[in-house]
């Protein structure tokens, strides 16, 4: 079993019911996220659209964050999950430094990285992880990838052409996929990111680990 | 279609996110690589010295194992300084994970420190014969504990601008520079001889890392759109290009020059002006090329 991950981007309304129900589930703490929705806004006024990307770990079948680790705190399970133990962390932050997704944080009361990891806690429980539970649009789609009766293996063959992971040039092999993804999307150097420029509020920069 | 043309035709903006994750290696992993730098290069240096120019290198066998086990401690203090569970570090030993370059770094780094502790030990009882054998040993352990952290460079997946090739031969020239650079300050009883060819190897040193940080520099954004994002932070107006041309110039120009000059005029004065300046602009090189691929937004 290989579990993986797909998000369709034509469905995602940017709503960030996972990103609440991930943080309730998983009780991440302020400032930090296991799963957050991107934002980015294309065109110029008035031709302009917003795309929504949720963000997560990819779950990476050849996994830097794995490889650089000194203690194996992030570990393989069985299913394929990149799962992470925090009392094993000696919290280095080799993880964050290799991690191309920007995925891993290191949490401010632990001391110690964190990221998604699927539920890995529920998925031991036969249950769907917080985030696919609380979509309301069902744009999150998970399963066993080695099945190819699974809902996630249907999905990749019915979308063939228009599946895509996140910088596949640097050979992470991601088990988290996306459908109807452009650059824009996928791509953070497709997109400007100004200083003091959000919706909600003008934090740009986040201190590692809580420090200020 | 490359990411600054679909920027150009997009013009698209990121409107809400959360905020980049500062520098998650700061500065204190600057001085790791610094202070090893000079650990291991006094080891590669005193080898070299103690064949080429025995009579005048031999007071320097105490002094020089005496930089060493300091400097070596220092990298080790800030290694630990930069954990966020710094009282775990026990974990590495008992849980090590041999794909890890940290894992490995630290189990040579803590064989290396013992074998310096050692020197120190012969050294002081004047035990000169087994200290030339045990050096043998530590010098070949220095390779690898000199380019560990090169390794653990190139493991960053995220960061395209560590290449292990590269990064490898810096390190390694970082250790002769910052090596040659602290003999020639402690080494008056060297002869002028032994001084010259510090300087030679002062110089050529800086030239190499010179050459390969051009390299990068010219030729990197021909291969990488992430490297080019990196390397604008060190061009224009970018806010690091006054840190990194400030270190190439203390570095490596400086130096280099004044190594030629000292050649040419026999001062040792000049030489030492070299010297230091290469091993405070050593530390601002380290530290700018360690900050800015930590500056580019990862999603």
């Amino acid at each position: 079993m290989q579990l993986g991950f797909l998000v369709d981007l034509h469905l995602c309304m940017g709503c960030k019911g996972c990103e609440i129900a991930c943080k309730v589930e998983n009780e991440v703490p302020l400032s930090t996220w296991r799963l957050r929705v991107k934002y980015v806004d294309v065109g110029t006024f008035p031709e302009t659209k917003r795309t929504f990307t949720p963000l997560r770990c990819n779950h990476c079948a050849n996994a830097p964050c794995e490889r650089i680790c000194p203690v194996s705190a992030l570990h393989y399970l069985e299913n394929g999950i990149v799962n992470i133990d925090k009392e094993r962390c000696i919290g280095c932050a080799g993880c964050v430094m290799a991690c191309p997704y920007g995925a891993i944080y290191i949490d401010p009361q632990t001391q110690t990285a964190d990221k998604c990891t699927y539920c890995a806690h529920r998925i031991a429980s036969s249950m769907m992880p917080a985030c696919v539970v609380a979509c309301p649009v069902q744009a999150n789609i998970f399963g066993d990838l080695d099945d190819p009766a699974s809902d996630i293996s249907k999905y990749i063959q019915r979308h063939q052409g228009d599946v895509k992971v996140r910088k596949p040039e640097k050979g992470t092999d991601p088990h988290h996929f996306y459908v109807g993804g452009g650059e824009v999307n996928l791509n953070p150097l497709a997109s400007k990111r100004e200083k003091g420029h959000s919706l909600f509020n003008n934090i740009t920069t986040l201190p590692v680990g809580g420090h200020h | 279609m490359a990411a600054h043309e679909i920027l150009a035709a997009t013009n698209a903006v990121v409107t809400l996110d959360v905020g980049i994750p500062d520098i998650v290696w700061p500065w204190l992993v600057t001085v790791n690589m610094w202070a090893k730098s000079i650990g291991t290069g006094v080891i590669f240096m005193i080898f070299f010295l103690l064949r080429m120019y025995p009579d005048s290198s031999q007071k320097l066998r105490l002094p020089v194992a005496i930089i060493s086990f300091i400097f070596l401690n220092i990298f080790l203090l800030f290694t630990l300084a930069d954990l966020h569970q710094p009282l775990r570090m026990w974990h590495i030993f008992v849980y090590s994970h041999w794909t890890s370059a940290i894992a490995v770094g630290a189990m040579m780094a803590t064989v290396f420190v013992g074998l310096v502790s050692l020197l120190v030990l012969l050294a002081w009882q004047k035990k000169n014969e087994a200290f030339d054998k045990l050096l043998l040993w530590t010098t070949i352990l220095a390779i690898p504990v000199t380019l560990y952290t090169a390794s653990l460079m190139a493991q960053c997946t995220a960061r395209e601008l560590w290449q292990m090739p590269t990064e490898a031969a810096q390190m390694m020239l970082a250790a002769l520079i910052a090596g040659s650079a602290t003999l020639i300050l402690v080494g008056n009883s060297l002869s002028d001889e032994a001084k010259r060819f510090l300087g030679v190897v002062l110089g050529l040193s800086a030239l190499m890392a010179f050459i390969i940080f051009m390299s990068e520099y010219i030729f990197g954004p021909m291969k990488a759109e992430e490297v080019t994002a990196v390397l604008a932070f060190i061009k224009g107006n970018g806010e690091w290009t006054t840190a990194f041309w400030l270190g190439q110039w203390l570095t490596y120009l400086l130096p280099m020059l004044l190594v030629v000059l000292s050649r040419v005029s026999g001062s040792t004065a000049i030489l030492k002006l070299a010297a230091i300046l290469s091993l405070i602009g050593l530390a601002i090189v380290k530290h700018v090329w360690l900050i800015i691929p930590q500056l580019l937004p990862m999603s």
